[in-house]
C-alpha cells in the first residue's frame, strides 16, 4: 500500500470532480494555468494577466493604496464581528465597549485591531494621495480616477468620524460634538445640515444612531462601490502610474 | 436632376485656391496603452503573492500595535462635564487650530470647501499651465503675480494673527522664488526649479496642515492655551 | 524565489500574531484562581459529595445582576468566590468569606458587592475591577471610608452600624457645610449663626477684630471657621458690622437692661447651675461643648446685651439652639451678676468693649467683603433666603473621579479623590491662591467621618427600592401652641425625634407618650432629674409654668405614640399571665438588678425601677422587655429573648414597685 503523502493528497484532491468545478485552471505550472487563475477569479480579475515588472518594486508606489484596501479588508472584518456585541443605544453603547473588555473572548484585540485599523487607514489614505500627486499620476487620462480617489478620502473620513461617536464614552461625544459645532459656521446650510446629521440639535442618542447606520451602511457600501469604480479604472487606465519618468 | 450645374473639379496645389484640411489634433483624453520594450511578468503568483504578503504585513504590524496599546475609552459621556480642552479626532485638529485663528465660517467652511474644491480641480486645470515647471517660459508678469499671491496669502492670515499659516507660507514662497532661474544653479535650487505649480501648492498645504494638527494635537491645552506636550493639566 | 520565502515567513508570523489574543485569553487570571478554588475547596470541604462538588464547577464568570439597581452587573464573585460560602471563613483571598454584616452573606444577591464597595463590577480583571487602572471606572472605597457605602441608600442623619458616616454627617450639620453647599436632603438648611444686625449693642472693637483673626482662639468650642482675614479686610468688617443698624425693640431692651440695678450672684450661680447651662456650653472646657465657652463670657458681651438675651434668646437669634427659660426679672439679674462676676477675662483690656466709630466708606467695602467672602451664607439676616449657594454643589462629589479633580500645589497628594477630599478639609486653600472655603480646623478623625459622609454622596440618588426605609419614623413637630412650647424650650437641641433632633439627650421623645405616664411627665419637666444615676444631670430646670408643663406633658404623651406598643398588654392573656411572684422570680434569676435599683439594691448603670408604677406605662415595659434594642440600638439591656407569658409576668411584677412616698412629693412641689 502506498503512503500517502501530503503532495498525492493535494494532487488526488485537485482531482476530484467537485475541485475541479470550482477551480477550473489546471493544475501545472504553465502560462497558461497562470494566466487563468487571473482570468477565471472574479476577485482577481481587476488584475491583467501581466503586468510591468517595475510596478513590482517598492518605490514604485510604496504599495500605498493596497495598505489602505488591507486596513479596508481588516476594518470590514472586525467591524463585522464588533456588530455582534454592539447597540447603538444609550447607555448600553458605552456597557457593550466594557462587556467587549471583560467578557468577550478577544473583544479588546478586535476592538483596538479595529481603532488603530482606522487610523492606519486614515493615515495611509492620506499617503496614498499625496503620492499619486507627486508623481502626477492625476494627470489625463486619470482626471475622474482622482477625483473617486478625492471622493474616496471623503468616505475614509466619514467612516473614522462616525466610528469615533459609537463607544459613546466623553472622548467620543466631546471630540463629535466640537467636530459638528464647527458645522454649523456654514451659512444657511450649516445648521439643517447638523440638524439631520445629529437627528436633534445636540449629539444624543439619536446622532448614535445616525452615526451607526451611516458607520455600518451607507458609507461602507459607499465605499464599496466607489473602491470598485477606483480599482477598476486602474486597471482600464494602464495599471498603477509610478513616478513621473515613466511618462515621456 | 438635370437643373443642377455640373461640379466643376478644380485641381490645384494652391490652398488659397482648394482649402484643404490637413490634420484634426484631439487632445488626449483616452487610454492610451503604449507599446513598450518593458519586461512582463506574470500577475499569478507574482503581484498577487507580494499582495498577500502585504494584506498580512499590514495585519501583523496592526495586530501587535492592538497587543501593546489598548484603544482609548474614558468614562461614559457625560453631558454635564465638558473636558478643557475638548478635541476633535486628530484628522480635524489641524480645521480646529484654524477655528482658534479665524472666524468660524472662514475656518469651518471656506477653507476646508476651497481645499475639497481644489482637490477634485487639480487634474482639470488648464493643463498648459500646470504641467510644466513654474518659471519655464515665464516673464516678470508670472513673478509679479506669485509674489502678490504669497504676499497676499500671508497677509491675510498676519491679520488674524495665525502664525502658523503665515510662517510656513512665507518659507514655501521664499522657495519658490529661489527657484527662478534655478536651472542654471546647483543642487537644491535646481531641484526647486522643476517643481510646478500646483506642486507647489500642494506643498505649500501639507506643511500648513501637518503644522497646525502637530500644533493642535500636542500644543494645546486647557481653553486652547498653548503648552508644551509634556505640561500636564487637568482635563475636566 | 525570494517572494516565495518572505511569504513563507509572512505566513508563520502572521499565523503567529493572530494566535496570541486567543493565548492571551485562555490564560487569563481568574481561571487558574476558579482552579485553585476548586482544590481549596475540595481540601476543605465537610464530605465527599461535597467535595466532588467543588470538584466539578467549571470554570466561567461568574455574576450578580441587579435589575432593579441600575441594572448593575458585578462580576467581584469571579475571582472572590468564596464570599458566600462557610466553608471559605478564614481561607486566603481571594476566597475568604465576607464577614458578617446587616446586609451579608444573606443578601448578596439583592446588594451585590459594588453597591458598599465601589469599584468596577462588570470588570474581570484585578486592576480594572478594584479601579487602579487608568481611565478603569469608579475605584473602590478605602477600607477607612467604607461607611460611605452605607450612606448611598442609607440617608439619614444617623446610620445603626455606620458610626464614621453618622459621625461625619453630624459634623457637617453641626459646621453648618450644607449653608454653602446643596447637598440632596438639605437644601432647606439654616445655619443657627447670628444674624449679626446687634453687634453694635454687644460688644466691643477690640473683640470683634480677635474673633475674626481666629474665631477658635477666642472660643474653642466655636463652629465658625477662619478666613485668614487681612488686617485691612477686619477692619473693613468691623466697620460694616458695627454700621448696621439693629432692631429699635432689642435696643430698647438691651438699653433698658443696662439701667438695672445689680443682681446677686450667689444666687445667679445657683441658677446656673439648676439651668444646666453646661449641659450645652463649657466653662473652662467643662460641659458639653457645642454652645459657646461661657468663662470669659463677660468680656465678650456689655451687661445690657447678656441680660436682655438671656430673658428673650431668640429675639436676638431665632435659629438658636438656646431655650428660652421662665426667669422673673430678679433671677436673669442674678444669673447675669454671677457671669459679670466670675467669667470674665481678668486680663483683657478696659477698652474691648468699647463700641467702633462707623466710617461709611469703610462700612461700604466691609459689606462688599462680606458678601464676597461668604460670610452672608451662614449669618443671613432673617427673613433672607440663600437663593444661590455658595460653594459648589456637592451632589455627585462621591462619584467625582480623581483627575477631574484640581490638586494644585499639593504634590504630596495620592491622586485619589479620598485624599483630596482630607486635603481640603484639613487645609481648604492650600491647592492654590485665592481659594473661597475657610479652615475649620477639624480634628484628623472628624475629617476622616466627614470624608465618608462626603464620598457617600452619589450623583445620582439609590434607586427608589434600595432607599433605605428608615427605622426611625420621621420626626414630626406639632404646630400651633404645642409647636411653640417646642420651640420654645426647644427641645430638638438635645432630644431626638424619629431622625430629626440633637444627641445632647440619651432618651429620644419619638415614643414617650406610649412610654411615661403624663403625671410624672408634668412634675419631671417642672422639677427633672437624671433618670440614669450613671449619667450627669443635663435636663435643664426651665423654670416653666405650671400650665405650660401639663400642656406639654399632654401633648406628649398623647402625640408621641407608637401604635406597636399595646395600651394594656395584657389584654388577651390568660390571668396567669400577671403572676407577680413569677415575675419577681424572673427579675432575679435574669439579675436584672446588675444594673437596677430596686428597694435599697442594685446597680447604678440602668434606670432606678422604685417608681416604675408612677413612671412608666405597662405597655412599654412590655414592649422593651421583648426587644430593647428595637427601641435604641445602643442600649446595653440585654434582649433575653422572653416570650409573652415571661415578659407580661415581669412587667406586672414591675408595674407593683411604687416610688417611696418623698419622691413623689418632690414632683408635686
Amino acid at each position: 500500500m502506498r503512503t500517502p503523502t501530503v503532495a498525492a493528497l493535494s494532487g488526488w484532491l485537485r482531482d476530484t470532480s467537485v475541485y475541479r468545478s470550482i477551480v477550473r485552471h489546471g493544475v501545472e505550472d504553465t502560462n497558461l494555468n497562470r494566466s487563468l487563475v487571473v482570468l477565471e477569479n472574479l476577485f482577481l480579475h481587476v488584475h491583467p494577466v501581466k503586468v510591468r515588472e517595475k510596478t513590482l518594486r517598492l518605490g514604485h508606489t510604496f504599495w500605498l493604496g493596497g495598505i489602505t484596501l488591507a486596513c479596508t479588508g481588516i476594518l470590514f472584518a472586525t467591524g463585522i464581528l464588533l456588530m455582534f456585541y454592539y447597540h447603538p443605544s444609550v447607555p448600553q453603547a458605552y456597557q457593550d465597549m466594557k462587556e467587549l473588555q471583560f467578557v468577550v473572548d478577544n473583544g479588546l484585540f478586535l476592538r483596538n485591531l479595529h481603532r488603530w485599523g482606522a487610523h492606519l487607514m486614515v493615515f495611509a489614505a492620506f499617503a496614498h494621495m499625496l503620492r499619486v500627486f507627486y508623481h502626477r499620476a492625476y494627470r489625463p487620462p486619470r482626471q475622474f480616477n482622482w477625483v473617486v480617489g478625492v471622493v474616496l478620502l471623503l468616505a475614509t473620513l466619514g467612516l473614522s468620524y462616525t466610528g469615533y461617536l459609537l463607544p459613546w464614552d466623553q472622548l467620543a461625544f466631546w471630540g463629535v460634538s466640537v467636530g459638528t459645532n464647527m458645522v454649523r459656521a456654514a451659512p444657511w446650510i450649516g445648521e439643517p445640515f447638523r440638524f439631520l446629521l445629529l437627528g436633534g440639535h445636540v449629539v444624543s442618542e439619536n446622532a448614535l444612531l445616525r452615526f451607526y447606520v451611516l458607520h455600518c451602511v451607507v458609507l461602507p457600501v459607499t465605499l464599496i462601490l466607489l473602491v470598485s469604480v477606483h480599482i477598476w479604472r486602474v486597471r482600464k487606465d494602464g495599471g498603477v502610474q509610478g513616478p513621473p519618468e515613466d511618462v515621456p | 436632376m438635370s437643373g443642377l450645374p455640373p461640379i466643376a473639379v478644380v485641381e490645384s496645389n494652391d490652398p488659397l485656391e482648394t482649402p484643404r484640411r490637413v490634420a484634426l489634433v484631439h487632445p488626449d483624453i483616452r487610454p492610451a496603452v503604449r507599446r513598450s520594450e518593458e519586461r512582463m511578468v506574470m500577475t499569478f503568483p507574482h503581484l498577487i503573492v507580494r499582495e498577500i504578503i502585504l494584506f498580512q504585513v499590514v495585519t501583523i504590524a496592526l495586530s501587535i500595535a492592538a497587543l501593546l496599546f489598548d484603544a482609548p475609552l474614558q468614562g461614559i459621556a457625560n453631558t454635564t462635564e465638558t473636558p478643557n480642552p475638548a478635541k476633535a479626532p486628530w484628522y480635524f485638529l489641524g480645521l480646529q487650530e484654524l477655528l482658534h485663528y479665524f472666524p468660524p465660517v472662514v475656518a469651518g467652511v471656506l477653507l476646508p470647501g476651497l481645499v475639497v474644491i481644489a482637490l477634485v480641480v487639480i487634474p482639470y486645470a488648464r493643463v498648459n499651465l500646470t504641467a510644466g515647471p513654474l518659471w519655464t517660459g515665464r516673464g516678470p508678469r508670472a513673478l509679479l503675480g506669485v509674489a502678490a499671491a504669497i504676499l497676499a496669502v500671508a497677509a491675510f492670515a498676519a491679520v488674524f494673527d495665525c502664525w502658523p499659516v503665515v510662517v510656513p507660507t512665507l518659507a514655501v514662497g521664499a522657495a519658490m522664488l529661489a527657484a527662478r532661474g534655478g536651472e542654471r544653479g546647483g543642487g537644491t535650487r535646481r531641484a526647486f526649479a522643476r517643481v510646478t505649480l500646483p506642486e507647489w501648492i500642494m506643498t505649500w498645504f501639507v506643511i500648513v496642515a501637518s503644522v497646525l494638527t502637530i500644533i493642535g494635537t500636542f500644543f494645546r491645552g486647557p481653553g486652547w492655551s498653548f503648552v508644551w506636550p509634556w505640561t500636564t493639566f487637568r482635563t475636566w | 524565489m525570494r517572494a516565495r520565502h518572505v511569504f513563507a515567513i509572512t505566513s508563520l508570523v502572521f499565523l503567529g500574531v493572530l494566535a496570541i489574543s486567543p493565548a492571551k485569553n485562555a490564560l487569563r487570571p481568574y481561571r487558574s484562581l476558579q482552579q485553585q478554588f476548586r482544590k481549596l475547596g475540595a481540601t476543605r470541604a465537610h464530605s465527599l459529595k461535597e467535595a466532588l462538588r467543588y470538584e466539578g464547577q467549571s470554570v466561567a464568570i461568574r455574576q450578580i445582576w441587579l435589575p432593579r439597581l441600575d441594572g448593575r452587573v458585578d462580576r467581584c464573585a469571579t475571582c472572590h468566590l468564596g464570599a458566600a460560602d462557610p466553608v471559605m471563613a478564614q481561607a486566603p483571598e481571594p476566597f475568604r468569606l465576607h464577614p458578617a454584616t446587616a446586609h451579608t452573606p444573606s443578601e448578596f444577591d439583592r446588594f451585590g458587592c459594588t453597591s458598599c464597595h465601589g469599584g468596577q463590577g462588570p470588570a474581570t480583571s484585578l486592576e480594572e475591577a478594584h479601579g487602579i487602572a487608568e481611565d478603569a471606572g469608579p475605584p473602590m472605597l478605602p477600607r477607612e471610608q467604607i461607611e460611605a457605602g452605607c450612606g448611598r441608600c442609607h440617608s439619614g442623619e444617623t446610620v445603626d452600624e455606620a458610626p464614621v458616616l453618622s459621625r461625619g454627617r453630624a459634623v457637617m450639620t453641626r459646621f453648618g457645610c450644607y449653608a454653602c453647599h446643596l447637598v440632596r436632603g438639605h437644601e432647606d438648611f439654616r445655619s443657627e449663626a447670628p444674624p449679626l444686625t446687634t453687634i453694635a449693642l454687644k460688644t466691643g472693637a477690640a473683640w470683634l477684630r480677635q474673633w475674626l483673626k481666629n474665631p477658635k482662639t477666642v472660643d474653642p468650642n466655636t463652629t465658625m471657621p477662619s478666613f485668614d482675614l487681612t488686617d485691612a479686610e477686619i477692619d473693613e468688617l468691623s466697620h460694616a458690622l458695627f454700621g448696621r443698624t439693629p432692631p429699635q425693640e432689642l435696643a430698647a431692651a438691651v438699653a433698658a437692661a443696662e439701667r438695672e440695678g445689680p443682681g446677686d450672684p450667689a444666687a445667679g450661680k445657683k441658677i446656673f447651675s439648676e439651668a444646666r447651662c453646661i449641659s450645652c456650653h463649657t466653662v473652662e472646657g467643662k460641659g458639653h461643648g457645642t454652645a459657646p465657652e461661657l468663662s470669659k463670657v463677660a468680656t465678650a458681651a456689655t451687661r445690657g446685651w447678656l441680660l436682655a438675651f438671656v430673658r428673650d434668646p431668640h429675639a436676638f437669634n431665632p435659629r438658636t439652639r438656646m431655650p428660652q427659660y421662665g426667669f422673673s426679672p430678679s433671677e436673669s439679674r442674678d444669673v447675669v451678676a454671677y457671669l459679670e462676676d466670675e467669667l470674665r477675662d481678668f486680663d483683657a483690656p478696659k477698652d474691648i468693649l468699647l463700641p467702633l466709630r462707623v466710617n461709611r466708606t469703610l462700612a461700604e467695602k466691609g459689606e462688599k467683603a462680606f458678601r464676597a467672602r461668604g460670610c452672608f451664607a451662614c449669618h443671613a439676616g432673617t427673613g433672607a433666603t440663600v437663593a444661590e449657594r455658595f460653594g459648589p454643589d456637592l451632589n455627585g462629589v462621591g462619584d467625582k473621579k480623581a483627575r477631574s479633580l484640581d490638586f494644585g500645589k499639593r504634590e504630596d497628594l495620592p491622586r485619589t479623590t479620598p485624599a483630596w477630599l482630607g486635603a481640603k478639609l484639613a487645609n481648604p486653600r492650600s491647592f492654590a491662591q485665592g481659594l473661597k472655603m475657610p479652615s475649620f480646623d477639624l480634628p484628623p478623625d472628624d475629617v476622616r467621618a466627614v470624608v465618608t459622609a462626603l464620598l457617600a454622596l452619589g450623583a445620582q440618588p439609590a434607586p427608589e427600592a434600595y432607599r433605605s426605609a428608615e427605622r426611625q419614623p420621621p420626626g414630626v413637630i406639632p404646630g400651633g401652641e404645642l409647636g411653640r412650647l417646642f420651640d420654645r424650650y426647644r427641645c430638638l437641641s438635645c432630644h431626638q425625634i424619629g431622625d430629626r433632633g440633637g444627641d445632647i439627650s440619651t432618651a429620644p421623645l419619638t415614643h414617650e407618650g406610649s412610654k411615661v405616664r403624663r403625671e410624672w411627665l408634668t412634675s419631671y419637666l417642672l422639677v427633672s432629674y437624671s433618670i440614669r444615676p450613671i449619667i450627669e444631670e443635663r435636663m435643664p430646670i426651665f423654670r416653666m409654668s405650671r400650665a405650660d408643663a401639663e400642656l406639654l406633658a399632654g401633648a406628649i404623651t398623647s402625640f408621641y405614640v407608637d401604635p406597636a406598643i399595646p395600651q394594656d398588654p395584657f389584654a388577651g392573656h390568660p390571668d396567669s399571665d400577671r403572676d407577680i411572684g413569677e415575675g419577681e422570680r424572673l427579675y432575679t434569676s435574669l439579675g436584672c438588678r446588675a444594673c437596677h435599683i430596686v428597694g435599697a439594691a442594685g446597680g447604678y448603670y440602668g434606670p432606678p425601677l422604685t417608681d416604675t408604677q408612677s413612671r412608666l406605662q405597662p405597655g412599654w415595659v412590655f414592649a422593651w422587655l421583648k426587644g430593647p434594642q428595637k427601641w435604641r440600638a445602643d442600649v446595653r439591656c440585654p434582649d433575653y429573648g422572653l416570650t409573652d407569658t415571661d415578659a407580661l409576668r415581669l412587667t406586672a411584677y414591675l408595674e407593683t414597685l411604687k416610688a417611696p412616698a418623698e419622691t413623689v412629693a418632690r414632683g408635686k412641689s
